[in-house]
C-alpha cells in the first residue's frame, strides 16, 4: 500500500506543474490523500459492504431481483441468438435467390421454357428464343471462357456451352463508347469462367447473363453488373466442374449442320 | 443445470450466516452459467465461422487465387497437350492438366464445405500482406498474358515446346510462391497439406521444365 501513494504523488507533481501550480507539494498531499484513501475503501467494500448491499436487494423483493437479472440476462442472450440465425440464414441464401433480388434480372429458369432448358448438343446454327441466349440446344465446343474479351460478335452456339459451364457471358451493343467498353473488360480480365462479347442487334447497351439468369442495363458504370457477376459466377454451372479452357477462341459462326446430323441431333 | 446447481447454492447457504446474499450469489451463478452455455452452443452452431475459415480469410483467397491460377496452368497445358510432337511434353502437359485440375476440385469442395462462395469480390492475392501491385490487369504473378496465350495457340513444332515451358516455368514459380505464402498464414491443416504437396510438385516439375527446355533449345 505504500508504493502506489509515492508513486501517485509525483504524476500529480507533474499534473500541477503543467497547471501552473507553484508547489508540488500543496498538490501532492491533497491527490494522495483521496488516492489513498480509495484503495482502503474499495478494500472495505469488498470486505464489509457485502452485508449493507445484500440485506437492501433481499428486503427489496426477495426473489423477483435475481430473477429480473437472470430474465433480462437470458433475453439479451436470446436477443443475440436470434440475430445471428437471421444473419446466418440471410447470408447462406441460395445464389439462385440473391440474383433473381437482383433488380431487373429476369429469371429464365422459373419460367421452365423447354427452348431455354434444352441442354443438348447440335450441329449447325441454332435459333434462340431470346437475344443474347440463356440457354437452349448449342454446339458441341463451348466458346473459350477464360476472361476472354472477344472483340467481334461470337457464336451463339459456343457461348451458351459456355454458359452451361458456368461463365457469366458480358455482351454489349457493338459500337458501344470505347471507354465504357474498357469498364466491362476491367470485370472479366484474368478471371476465368467470364467471356465478353460484341453483339450487333442488342436491345440494351450492355448485357449480362448466366445459364437462365439474364441481366440488361444502359451503363457499364451500373453496380448490379459486378452483383450479378458476383453473385451467379461459377455457381451457375450446370456442369460443376466443367472447364472454360480448351474451347473455341474464334469469333467464326459454327459451320452448317451436316445433311444427315440434323435429325439424330 | 438448474436442479443441478440449486443444492450446491442451498449448500453454501448453511455455511454462510446470510442466507440472502449467498441465494442472490446462486442464481447469478445460475445464469450466467446459463448464459454462457446458451452464447456458446448458439454461437457454435449458428456462426459457421468459428469452425470453419471465414469469407475473408486467408485459406478462402488462397483456394479461390489458386483455382484461377490453376486454370490457366490447365488451359496452357491442354494447349501443349494437343499441339506438340514432343512426348515428353505430352507427357508433362498431361500430368499438369489432370493434376491440376484436380487440385481445384479440391479447393473448391472445400469452399463449399466451407459454405462459402467460389468466387470472391477482394482483389487477387489481396490475402498476402503487401501484395498491393502485383495484380496487372488482373493477372497474379506468373500468369501468361491473353497476347502470350494467343501466341501459344497458334505456335507449332519446336517453338510451341519452348513456349510452353518457358510459360509454365514462370506460372509454377508464381503458383510456388503463393503456395507458400499460404503456408505461412494459415494453419488449417488441409489447405497446409494442399500447398506443401503444390511446393513441392511444382519445384520439381521446374526442374523437369529446366532440363527440356535446353533439349528443347539444342534441338
Amino acid at each position: 500500500m505504500s508504493t502506489p501513494g509515492p508513486e501517485r504523488v509525483p504524476s500529480t507533481v507533474k499534473v500541477g506543474k503543467t497547471t501552473g501550480q507553484g508547489k508540488p507539494p500543496a498538490g501532492g498531499p491533497g491527490a494522495s490523500r483521496p488516492a489513498a484513501n480509495r484503495p482502503g475503501g474499495k478494500g472495505g467494500a469488498k470486505g464489509k459492504g457485502r452485508k449493507p448491499v445484500t440485506p437492501v436487494k433481499v428486503s427489496g423483493g426477495r426473489n423477483w431481483g435475481p430473477i429480473a437479472v437472470t430474465g433480462a440476462v437470458i433475453l439479451v442472450a436470446a436477443g443475440i441468438i436470434g440475430w445471428g440465425v437471421i444473419a446466418s440464414v440471410q447470408g447462406s441464401k441460395p445464389w439462385e435467390e440473391q440474383v433473381a433480388a437482383i433488380d431487373g434480372v429476369v429469371d429464365y429458369r422459373a419460367q421452365k421454357n423447354a427452348a431455354i432448358d434444352d441442354r443438348t448438343h447440335k450441329e449447325g446454327p441454332q435459333t434462340y428464343v431470346t437475344n443474347p441466349p440463356v440457354g437452349g440446344a448449342h454446339n458441341s465446343t463451348w466458346q473459350n471462357c477464360m476472361g476472354d474479351v472477344y472483340t467481334e460478335p461470337i457464336a451463339n452456339e459456343h457461348a451458351v456451352h459456355s454458359l452451361e459451364h458456368g461463365a457469366v457471358w458480358v455482351t454489349y451493343k457493338q459500337g458501344l463508347d470505347a471507354a465504357q467498353v474498357e469498364k466491362l473488360q476491367a470485370k472479366v480480365e484474368g478471371k476465368e469462367y467470364t467471356l465478353m462479347s460484341p453483339i450487333a442487334n442488342l436491345d440494351k447497351n450492355v448485357s449480362v447473363q448466366v445459364w437462365g439468369y439474364q441481366l440488361k442495363v444502359d451503363s457499364a458504370d451500373d453496380s448490379r453488373i459486378d452483383d450479378f457477376i458476383r453473385i451467379t459466377r461459377v455457381k451457375a454451372s450446370m456442369e460443376p466442374g466443367a472447364a472454360c479452357s480448351s474451347g473455341n477462341t474464334t469469333s467464326d459462326p459454327v459451320p452448317a449442320a451436316a445433311a444427315s446430323a440434323g435429325a439424330t441431333g | 443445470m438448474i436442479s443441478e446447481v440449486q443444492p450446491s447454492a442451498s449448500g453454501a447457504s448453511t455455511d454462510a450466516p446470510e442466507a440472502g446474499g449467498t441465494r442472490t450469489f446462486g442464481y447469478v451463478a445460475v445464469a450466467t452459467l446459463l448464459v454462457g452455455l446458451i452464447l456458446g452452443l448458439g454461437a457454435g452452431l449458428v456462426v459457421p465461422g468459428l469452425r470453419t475459415p471465414g469469407t475473408d480469410s486467408v485459406e478462402a483467397g488462397f483456394l479461390r487465387d489458386m483455382s484461377t491460377h490453376h486454370a490457366q496452368a490447365v488451359e496452357m497445358a491442354m494447349i501443349a497437350h494437343t499441339g506438340s510432337d514432343t512426348p515428353d511434353i505430352i507427357t508433362l502437359s498431361a500430368d499438369i492438366a489432370t493434376t491440376q485440375q484436380g487440385q481445384i476440385g479440391y479447393m473448391q469442395a472445400w469452399l463449399r464445405d466451407w459454405d462459402l462462395s467460389p468466387t470472391g469480390t477482394a482483389e487477387p492475392m489481396a490475402w498476402i500482406p503487401g501484395s498491393d501491385g502485383a495484380i496487372v490487369n488482373g493477372l497474379m504473378p506468373g500468369m501468361a498474358t491473353p497476347e502470350q496465350m494467343a501466341a501459344l495457340r497458334s505456335a507449332t513444332g519446336k517453338n510451341l515446346d519452348i513456349q510452353f515451358l518457358t510459360l509454365m516455368r514462370a506460372h509454377h514459380v508464381g503458383g510456388v510462391h503463393m503456395a507458400q505464402e499460404a503456408m505461412d498464414l494459415s494453419d488449417n491443416e488441409d489447405v497446409d497439406w494442399l500447398a506443401e504437396s503444390m511446393v513441392t510438385a511444382q519445384q520439381g516439375e521446374i526442374q523437369l521444365i529446366d532440363s527440356l527446355l535446353k533439349k528443347a533449345q539444342a534441338s
